[in-house]
């Protein structure tokens, strides 16, 4: 060995050394302020449903923060891209931070169950505005994320038979088409759907999968308009229901269109146009915020996010609801991840307009199922009828 | 398998077919003239696209104040309209392509490097157009107030054929022929597929390169705008990721026809749009992408060059 | 131009043995500690804020890396335009998830089926598709691409959108713990295969496959005429490339311990292809480089939220327009179009 590696050597020794001394004990949880998480899928392809539902969390903790409490919130983003690959990166950091006491979401299930095993190591909280897999709650499955994933909105098996009897309300000898976008939530719905048209023996005439960002939906049609159906089930999110709504009325098919909570949208109106949009059924777990909120709410929201309006938005209000049930535990004092666990699990929270109560079962599900609505287009505005 | 659509419903079929072949035939322009002259994947096409769209939408909605609840035009007002947005997306479409040849390409191409390079940077103009709208517009859609009535022109028992169908299938038909005859008859035509014939060549007999390319940019751009156009006057949508899977579709028309020849990319985008529509009405919608690349597959066994392409000179990577 | 890579290999030309041992040895002692970097205020810029850093040490950064030099193969030495390299990945992860939920082989036994299935695909699409020339080449493999995946979606047995849950992770080897909460293992069984690659790579290259692609890479039909069977060896670097992507893909896997169809897009297709193209094509070091920067910046910039692919964006086109060639280009002798008269030059790649 020469001079020169001996030095090299000495260097990588000492630099070693000085690593070694300087170890940093961990940032300790600040004292007035406790953070909340949001984890979503906030760029690429699926940035919409994450960005969308940002703005709940955001007018919740906006609201929360106005009132000058002792403890305040904030509320930092996690983006998980809604790829389980993602976010099998991203909820260990969030589990390893001190700081953070709670997660709103994760919003996929997919990014949810990856995401599990970290959360669980750390005794982390979640309450998911939008992860409706069924499993996710079921503690027989492999995937279950028992006793920290909570959700407040409905799970797929609730909202499937739902979302068929409010579609064949009122309709003589319906014909069923059924069509699902590929994601999980849409087979997932959609699978929920077509088991309880079979149980009830409705008469199913078809059925298709259609990627989402399709623009082009005229084959989907012809097919709908050769089984004559009457009745057209879409589980999947507003843009491409709003398509296929407009695709259906300009080729001269008019029968009931319906969609579950992805659909529930005011834009599906702008995006389906008037014409399409009228009589379009829909079901949800949750009303819409822009149809829900109060005047105050309504302000919150305009000062947290700079939008005028949540209309165009999915998911606003379950959003708001999840992180609110965090927030109700920090006014308890509860501000630690184990306070939080113990106070959601067996606390009574309430919904956006303040009467509905969101109280969770053992395996994090709303008690009672989240009541799913029924909700129509009348003369161009989504008029709410009550459960179904 | 369900072949009784395709007898029931085979009109409809065919005619949406067309029409969505049109739309695929004006997009893939931007990318064969591009290869034909740079050998060269424009990647950021479906972007092009994309900002076209939304020319389209934001003239009819915030220049002329047009909403959901405004009737159809008709008469001049409808022309005028109608034209106005289509000038703009093609403007629009036309000039993103030139400076996105300026800030991506030209540089490059003047060091002489790899293709790749190129590619790659386009794919980056690609994600910073396509993100840039994406925070612009808050990620959500846009839809187009309709201009255009939508009424039946011909019926074949309950199927009707739409007029804005029968729109995009003459408009494009009549801009990709004056496309075709221009670069087959004019002067910049000619200098066009001198430059896509022999680079050097072109170079030593006088032809502005640099010109030349921006040109076929201008052009395959506002070819790539005025589908835009067409493509909001049928389905009256857009969002900041509409450009991905259409681009992609009018790419691989335009490899199926060969790539980097005009007529190519027109029996290209017509066979994929008929292709698209049958074998999602008899396979299902879901085996539609599977089916396409499976023919494309089959065809560039038989015919390495495409179905109309000339042999392109060997490329390298 | 400065070429970094240029004068590396200077200055590693005038070392002697025991020098380079000592500097390879160094390099890997300190990679291997990577994992530490966190956890000091030395070096905890390199943390990562909100994602776990060591979590990001293994994906992207390790898997880009390890793909990136997979698909350096085909596209760097022999020039193939591959586009849907994400296939091969998909393939070795759901062979895992599969296997793994439903046999009782472990994850070190699945490994070399992975890899054999992801070679024997690459065959298989190889066979038919290579005779193809460029750009042509391209579209067929990005269809490969999305065809794996949507019949990923379409198909009951990989769990269709929903993808497959709980898939295993490996058992311990040498102590070395792997679980989710120690991605340390993860980390070195990422690194040890890299190594691994690195080494095949070079020992390739100066051998009769390294200068067969470099032959094809540089003029086909040439290559030809000197009596080079193209096919073949075309094929063997579509298939080492394959399992290179395959063996990612198991551990990829059993990290997540769960796959859904939309972790393999054609995006990760492009990003790899980025990866490499970025770091500078044909050189390992540059790709070694170029994939740890483009997985690692996302990641290191999440404090930007809403704008970080844009900046994403930004850097690619920046970059390459101020390095054509990559970071680390490839060396200049490679460029020159001549087939070089030096049959069995440097090693170095």
């Amino acid at each position: 060995m020469n001079k020169n590696s001996k030095r090299v050597l000495g260097a990588v020794a000492a630099v070693t050394l000085v690593l070694g001394t300087v170890a940093v004990t961990s940032a300790q949880a600040a004292t007035k302020t406790v953070t909340l998480v949001y984890q979503g899928p906030l760029t690429g392809t699926d940035a919409q449903t994450g960005q969308d539902e940002f703005l709940g969390a955001q007018t919740a903790v906006q609201m929360y923060n106005d009132t000058n409490p002792a403890v305040k919130v904030k509320l930092i983003q996690a983006d998980d891209q809604g790829d389980g690959a993602v976010a099998g990166t991203v909820a260990p950091g969030i589990a390893a931070n001190k700081a953070v006491i709670g997660v709103v979401g994760p919003a996929y299930s997919g990014a949810s169950i990856a995401s599990f095993p970290s959360y669980k190591a750390t005794r982390l909280t979640m309450v998911s505005p939008s992860a409706t897999r069924v499993t996710l709650t079921d503690t027989k499955s492999p995937d279950n994320g028992y006793p920290f994933f909570h959700r407040v909105v409905g799970n797929d098996a609730l909202q499937g038979p739902a979302v068929v009897r409010w579609s064949i309300d009122g309709v003589d000898s319906p014909k069923v088409y059924v069509i699902d976008d590929q994601t999980p939530y849409g087979t997932g719905l959609a699978q929920a759907a077509v088991a309880y048209i079979k149980l009830k023996k409705i008469n199913q005439v078809g059925s298709d999968s259609v990627v989402q960002k399709t623009s082009d939906y005229s084959a989907t049609v012809s097919k709908i308009k050769a089984s004559k159906a009457n009745v057209v089930i879409y589980t999947g999110y507003y843009p491409d229901g709003g398509a296929l709504a407009k695709s259906l009325n300009d080729n001269g098919w008019n029968g009931v269109f319906a969609g579950g909570d992805g659909v529930l949208n005011d834009a599906f109106i702008d995006v389906a146009g008037k014409a399409a949009a009228e009589g379009a059924k829909f079901t949800a777990p949750a009303v819409p915020f822009e149809t829900a909120a109060s005047a105050a709410q309504q302000a919150a929201f305009t000062k947290a996010t700079g939008l005028k309006t949540a209309a165009g938005h999915v998911y606003v209000t379950e959003t708001f609801n999840a992180t609110n049930v965090f927030i109700s535990c920090i006014k308890l004092g509860k501000v630690t991840r184990a306070g939080i666990q113990s106070c959601v699990a067996t606390g009574t929270f309430f919904a956006l307009d303040g009467k509905t109560i969101l109280k969770f079962t053992r395996q994090g599900e709303v008690v009672g199922g989240a009541p799913v609505g029924g909700f129509q287009v009348v003369k161009g505005i989504i008029k709410y009828f009550g459960a179904v | 398998m369900n072949f009784s659509v395709v007898v029931s419903q085979f009109w409809p079929l065919l005619i949406n077919g067309l029409a969505l072949g049109f739309i695929y035939v004006l997009i893939s322009l931007g990318y064969t003239m591009v290869y034909g002259v740079l050998r060269l994947i424009n990647f950021a096409n479906s972007e092009i696209f994309m900002v076209g769209t939304f020319a389209t939408v934001i003239v009819s909605r915030n220049f002329f104040g047009f909403n959901q609840d405004t009737d159809p035009l008709s008469g001049f007002k409808l022309f005028f309209a109608m034209g106005a947005c289509l000038v703009a997306s093609m403007l629009v479409s036309g000039v993103t392509a030139v400076i996105v040849e300026l800030v991506a390409y030209r540089r490059l191409r003047a060091k002489g490097t790899n293709r790749l390079a190129s590619l790659i940077s386009a794919i980056g103009v690609s994600i910073i157009l396509q993100e840039g709208v994406r925070i612009l517009t808050h990620s959500v859609p846009m839809s187009n107030p309709r201009l255009l009535r939508k009424f039946s022109v011909v019926t074949f028992g309950d199927v009707g054929i739409r007029v804005d169908t029968l729109l995009v299938i003459v408009f494009a038909a009549v801009l990709f022929f004056s496309v075709d005859r221009f670069v087959n008859k004019t002067l910049l035509g000619k200098a066009i597929r001198a430059v896509s014939m022999s680079e050097e060549t072109s170079k030593l007999m006088g032809i502005n390169l640099n010109r030349v390319i921006s040109a076929t940019f201008l052009i395959g751009g506002s070819m790539t705008g005025a589908a835009a156009f067409l493509y909001e006057t049928v389905y009256e949508n857009t969002k900041y990721n509409v450009g991905f899977s259409i681009g992609l579709a009018a790419f691989t028309a335009a490899v199926l026809g060969g790539i980097g020849n005009l007529r190519g990319a027109f029996y290209g985008g017509l066979s994929l749009g008929l292709l698209e529509q049958f074998a999602a009405a008899i396979l299902g919608t879901q085996w539609k992408a599977v089916t396409v690349f499976l023919v494309l597959v089959m065809v560039l066994l038989f015919k390495p060059n495409g179905l109309f392409g000339e042999a392109v000179q060997q490329t390298r990577v | 131009m400065i070429n970094i890579r240029d004068k590396g290999a200077e200055l590693w030309e005038t070392w002697n043995r025991p020098k380079r041992i000592t500097f390879v040895l160094v390099l890997i002692g300190l990679v291997g500690l990577l994992p530490y970097a966190g956890d000091f205020s030395f070096t905890s810029i390199l943390n990562t804020p909100i994602s776990s850093y060591q979590a990001v040490l293994v994906y992207p950064v390790g898997m880009f890396v390890l793909m990136a030099l997979g698909l350096n193969i085909v596209v760097g030495k022999s020039g193939l335009l591959d586009l849907g390299y994400v296939a091969f990945f998909a393939i070795g992860a759901y062979t895992a998830a599969i296997l793994g939920t439903k046999t009782h082989l472990n994850i070190w036994e699945i490994l070399p089926i992975g890899m054999g299935l992801a070679m024997i695909s690459g065959v298989l699409l190889g066979l038919p598709t290579l005779r193809l020339r460029g750009d042509y080449l391209a579209i067929v493999t990005l269809g490969f691409g999305e065809i794996v995946r949507i019949v990923a979606v379409n198909n009951r047995s990989t769990g269709g959108p929903n993808g497959i849950a709980n898939v295993p992770n490996p058992p311990s080897i040498f102590g070395v713990r792997f679980a989710l909460d120690n991605m340390k293992g993860f980390f070195w069984i990422i690194f040890v295969m890299i190594l691994l690659v690195i080494w095949m790579v070079r020992r390739l290259s100066i051998r009769r496959p390294g200068r067969a692609w470099e032959a094809i890479r540089q003029d086909e039909d040439v290559a030809m005429l000197m009596g080079v069977p193209i096919l073949r060896y075309k094929i063997w670097s579509f298939s080492i490339g394959a399992a290179i992507g395959g063996a990612a893909g198991v551990i990829f896997a059993s990290k997540s311990m769960y796959v859904a169809p939309d972790m393999f897009t054609f995006n990760t297709s492009v990003l790899i292809l980025s990866c490499v193209v970025f770091g500078g094509m044909g050189n390992i070091w540059g790709v070694v480089l170029g994939g740890t920067i483009l997985a690692y910046l996302p990641e290191r910039i999440r404090f930007i939220n809403n704008a970080r692919q844009l900046v994403f964006g930004l850097a690619l086109v920046v970059i390459m327009n101020v390095r054509p060639d990559g970071l680390l280009p490839r060396k200049k002798r490679e460029k020159i179009t001549k087939v070089s008269a030096k049959p069995e030059g440097d090693s170095n790649v």
